[in-house]
């Protein structure tokens, strides 16, 4: 049957090919008038529906053209609009179009010449741009596992889809995630659920390492995860894209569908995904956690199936001296938790796991994320205002089996804990420029949090929160090649705990000896204030091949609701928690450096860091027991820390690449009871060899053919902090092919990605996952196919 | 490949320079708790009787100061949970809890030991529930480790 298919389409596609060499082409290059630059993006068109698209050198083909006269009309949003006539009449037909710059141009004063990588390059701060190339070629389960291949990127993981992101060595509230210029606000703090974030449709994320809390507000710890509107369409365009995925290893089947538009001024962007998947499978038959041993039926670690269903629409305007853009979104998922071990409770049931690898049967948790953001943009001379408006909601539930514990009776249902939070945000941003050399930024963010709870289960109370933060600085151009920025930040935040008193009755003893059952009171109405002063300074140098860059910051962090107020059992992990009221505002201070040197055969960065916090929280497993169950306490000790990364590129030959990068972080506790040992997750020495191989000729209908391989070598993690357990190193093994294929449309080519993960189906730990803590290894081999078909 | 090596060369370089860490020494070791020699109590699938009086008794230790303990024995009558024993009890059929036994306490070790043996006298009350029951004891050192074990039991008239 497979040769049969596989005859029929190479039928098929022979004859399209002998099909085209009956008509003419049209050959083509679009440049700019006064530069003679190449322009990318040009639309040519035609009455008779002739279409295409200039590329990055500024050309295009035009297949398929039957004989006669033609009149081209040829367009660009930065350029003015041009109409010729071609005399089609021979195999192939060459035109050279030279365009305009329009007298007003509005993306023009956007970009003010610079591209994203050179602006990049003057930013002080130690920061990666990624590309669209770079995710489609990398895509892996979830976006933040996509991204763990950028030396100093990593995550927390639960299960096979699921991750939240670490960098250099913080996770959780010590980094932001912003999408469409507004924080992404969630259960941020909690290990056991992902990023409710979906990954395709996205085409440009900064990733800053370092100090942001003078641009990002709290929580910028670490760095930023700054996930950029994608380009407008352009004009008169509709372009859109499927992308398809199988992969072998949890039978995942996904797909998603984007399209985007525009006629002049309005445009608009849609997309759907939806993804679905069986429990995964780990390279062993059974786990071993302490002294009990868990059976896996068919390496399936049980229930860990889930599913993933996202829809969102933008519609945007362009204006004279203005552009606005609304963005509406949906992430809508549910998967399920280990069966036998949920964090480090054990647990029997009748369900019958095994029957089914694709239910969600309890333990699980459900998320629905919505958004709506808006970013406008006004133009006014030297003045550009920026306005970003947010509106979010996050419902987020958890079930188990209902189970007494301790004095609490069984509950009635499954509804262990319901964290439904909406998010208002408001940012105010003027970028000033008064002469050539300075970029002056006056800003405003403002956040408001409304946090509800429900379900049998207390861990964190309700709460109200606001933030808003003011802040300035200068970009100054010293000299060419010299650039200076720095700047202040001020910023109030002030929360508001709510009262929470226990359903249920506990026997406490009296100083009298006697018991008495009472309604225990977990939280209590407060409002806490707080402030912060933060700012940062930074130079950097660009000389023709290589970058320099120095960066000094202070960033901060508002406690968080479950850090102050926490007080009750967290059944998941077996452990009582309880807050801490006192808590200052974390404040962590940070010198980055950077070195980048890019030549056409080699490249080399390097990125050291020394980073230190003055009060870092953390909860801290103590010696007391609390109805029998360990207490953990949210506590301030001060941590040094310092690492950095490593990367090293060369180009071989002309079609081999080699890339090696290191990344490593060390901290340290240096005061509280914890003195001398490391902080939590704290992720390992890790290194990355990667080669990358292309082939310049085409094999039959697969064009640009690229084989890519990646070593991961990661070392052990003797570092711990209780209640963490040491993990080995290992060395991992992935493979993929890419190609485009010239089936469908020759201007247009599908891509198509082959891709073995873990090749040797190697039974290794990932010391950040969540399921580290229970024995449980990380996936095995798996094969995943991905299509990617553009029209 | 001379290039390669010299890579490498680089990179091990720097990874021994970041690999150096100047550790003082800190407490990684976990307590210990046994119930498996003669006098530890209780064992798997042992039969207590209501009214009795019982001496649970562990051992634990710790190599650096052993902290804290603690008790608890809660019915299983839904079969929620299991022990980490080697042997597999035959648990009685699933019911609901009326007035089970619900025994939560805590207790501090002083003085600076490395050796302890728990011992705690527990009195079955004459009115609670009947059936299957979970022992399960905890004990933590000073650094904040901790150790458990649960035993299955069953309560009977």
């Amino acid at each position: 049957m497979f040769y049969k298919t596989l005859g029929l389409w190479l039928f098929i596609c022979f004859n399209i090919a002998v099909f085209g060499q009956n008509n003419f082409q049209i050959k083509g290059f679009v440049g700019n008038a006064t530069t003679s630059k190449p322009i990318q993006g040009a639309t040519i068109t035609s009455k008779s529906n002739l279409y295409a698209l200039s590329n990055e050198a500024g050309e295009f083909v035009m297949y398929n053209v039957p004989e006669g006269t033609y009149t081209l009309t040829i367009s660009h949003v930065a350029y003015a609009s041009k109409t010729i006539t071609v005399n089609v009449n021979s195999k192939t037909n060459k035109v050279s179009i030279l365009l305009d710059t329009k007298t007003t141009n509005l993306d023009e004063i956007v970009v003010k010449g610079k591209t994203k990588e050179e602006i990049e390059h003057e930013t002080p701060m130690v920061s990666e741009l990624v590309s669209k190339e770079f995710l489609l070629t990398n895509r892996e389960n979830s976006l933040m596992q996509t991204l763990s291949k950028i030396p100093g990127v990593g995550t927390v993981n639960i299960g096979s889809g699921q991750s939240k992101p670490i960098i250099r060595g913080l996770g959780f509230n010590r980094v932001s995630v912003v999408q469409n210029g507004i924080k992404h606000e969630a259960q941020q703090w909690g290990n056991d659920h992902g990023l409710e974030i979906d990954q395709y449709g996205i085409e440009n994320i900064s990733i800053i390492k370092g100090a942001a809390s003078l641009l990002y507000g709290s929580d910028a710890i670490a760095g930023v995860v700054d996930i950029q509107p994608a380009k407008i369409p352009l004009l008169n365009s509709f372009t859109g894209e499927v992308n398809l995925l199988a992969e072998s290893n949890n039978d995942l089947l996904g797909v998603s569908v984007g399209l985007q538009s525009r006629k002049e001024k309005w445009y608009y962007r849609t997309r759907l995904t939806y993804r679905d998947y069986a429990d995964y499978k780990v390279p062993t038959d059974k786990i071993n956690y302490e002294s009990y041993v868990f059976e896996l039926h068919n390496n399936q670690l049980r229930n860990t199936a889930g599913f993933e269903a996202n829809a969102a629409f933008s519609v945007g305007y362009i204006g004279e001296n203005f552009k606005t853009e609304t963005f509406f979104s949906n992430v809508n998922a549910k998967n399920g938790f280990f069966a036998n071990a949920h964090g480090l409770e054990v647990r029997t049931s009748t369900i019958d796991y095994d029957s089914d690898d694709r239910d969600i049967d309890l333990p699980y948790h459900k998320v629905n994320h919505f958004k709506i953001v808006n970013n406008s943009t006004y133009y006014a001379n030297a003045h550009t205002f920026h306005i970003e408006a947010g509106f979010q909601n996050n419902h987020r539930e958890e079930h188990s089996e209902p189970v007494p514990h301790g004095f609490m009776p069984k509950p009635d249902n499954s509804k262990e804990r319901v964290f439904y939070k909406n998010t208002i945000s408001l940012n105010v941003r003027d970028v000033y420029k008064p002469n050539e050399n300075h970029d002056i930024v006056f800003g405003i963010n403002t956040e408001y949090q409304n946090n509800n709870i429900g379900g049998w289960g207390f861990l964190i109370p309700e709460y109200n929160r606001f933030t808003a933060g003011i802040f300035a600085f200068d970009h100054f151009d010293i000299y060419e090649n010299l650039h200076f920025q720095g700047g202040l930040r001020y910023d109030f935040g002030t929360v508001k705990t709510k009262s929470y008193t226990d359903w249920f009755q506990t026997t406490v003893n009296n100083p009298d000896g006697s018991k008495s059952n009472i309604y225990l009171q977990r939280a209590q109405n407060k409002t806490l204030n707080f402030n912060s002063v933060s700012g940062s300074v930074g130079l950097s140098y660009t000389a023709p091949k290589t970058t320099y860059k120095l960066n000094v910051g202070k960033s901060f962090r508002i406690p968080l609701a479950n850090e102050l107020a926490s007080d009750g059992v967290n059944y998941h992990m077996y452990r009582f928690e309880r807050g801490n009221l006192d808590l200052d505002p974390e404040a962590s201070y940070q010198i980055d450096a950077e070195i980048d040197y890019v030549s056409s055969k080699f490249s080399f960065g390097i990125s050291p860091f020394v980073n230190f916090f003055e009060n870092f929280i953390y909860l801290n497993p103590t010696p007391n027991f609390y109805e029998t169950l360990q207490i953990y306490e949210y506590t301030q000790t001060k941590v040094f820390r310092y690492g950095g990364e490593l990367n090293l590129n060369y180009n071989i030959l002309k079609n081999l690449n080699l890339n090696t990068s290191v990344e490593y972080v060390y901290s340290k506790q240096t005061t509280g009871p914890k003195k001398n040992f490391t902080i939590p997750f704290s992720p390992p020495l890790s290194g990355l060899i990667s080669a990358s191989y292309q082939i310049n000729k085409d094999i039959l209908f697969f064009k640009n053919l690229q084989f890519f391989a990646d070593y991961r070598i990661t070392a052990k993690q003797n570092d711990i902090v209780p209640p963490e357990e040491k993990t080995k190193g290992y060395q991992l093994l992935n493979l993929s092919v890419l190609s485009n294929l010239n089936v469908l449309n020759a201007q247009k080519p599908a891509q198509l990605r082959f891709k073995v993960n873990n090749v040797f189906n190697k039974e290794y730990f990932n010391h950040t996952s969540f399921y580290r803590l229970i024995d449980v290894p990380e996936p095995g081999r798996n094969i995943s196919i991905s299509l990617t078909i553009p029209f | 490949m001379k290039f390669l090596v010299k890579n490498l060369f680089l990179v091990i370089i720097i990874t021994a320079f970041f690999g150096c860490s100047d550790d003082e020494n800190v407490d990684e070791t976990k307590p210990t708790i046994s119930i498996n020699y003669t006098e530890g109590f209780p064992k798997p699938c042992i039969e207590l009787v209501r009214g009795e009086t019982y001496n649970f008794r562990a051992q634990v230790t710790d190599n650096v100061e052993l902290a804290s303990y603690s008790l608890d024995i809660h019915h299983n009558f839904d079969h929620h949970t299991h022990d980490d024993q080697e042997a597999n009890c035959d648990l009685l059929p699933k019911k609901q809890a009326v007035n089970p036994l619900i025994y939560l306490e805590n207790f501090t070790i002083e003085g600076g030991l490395t050796s302890y043996e728990i011992n705690i006298a527990v009195t079955l009350p004459n009115d609670i529930d009947t059936g299957d029951y979970h022992c399960a004891y905890s004990v933590t050192d000073v650094t904040g480790w901790q150790s458990r074990t649960s035993i299955d039991i069953k309560i009977v008239e």
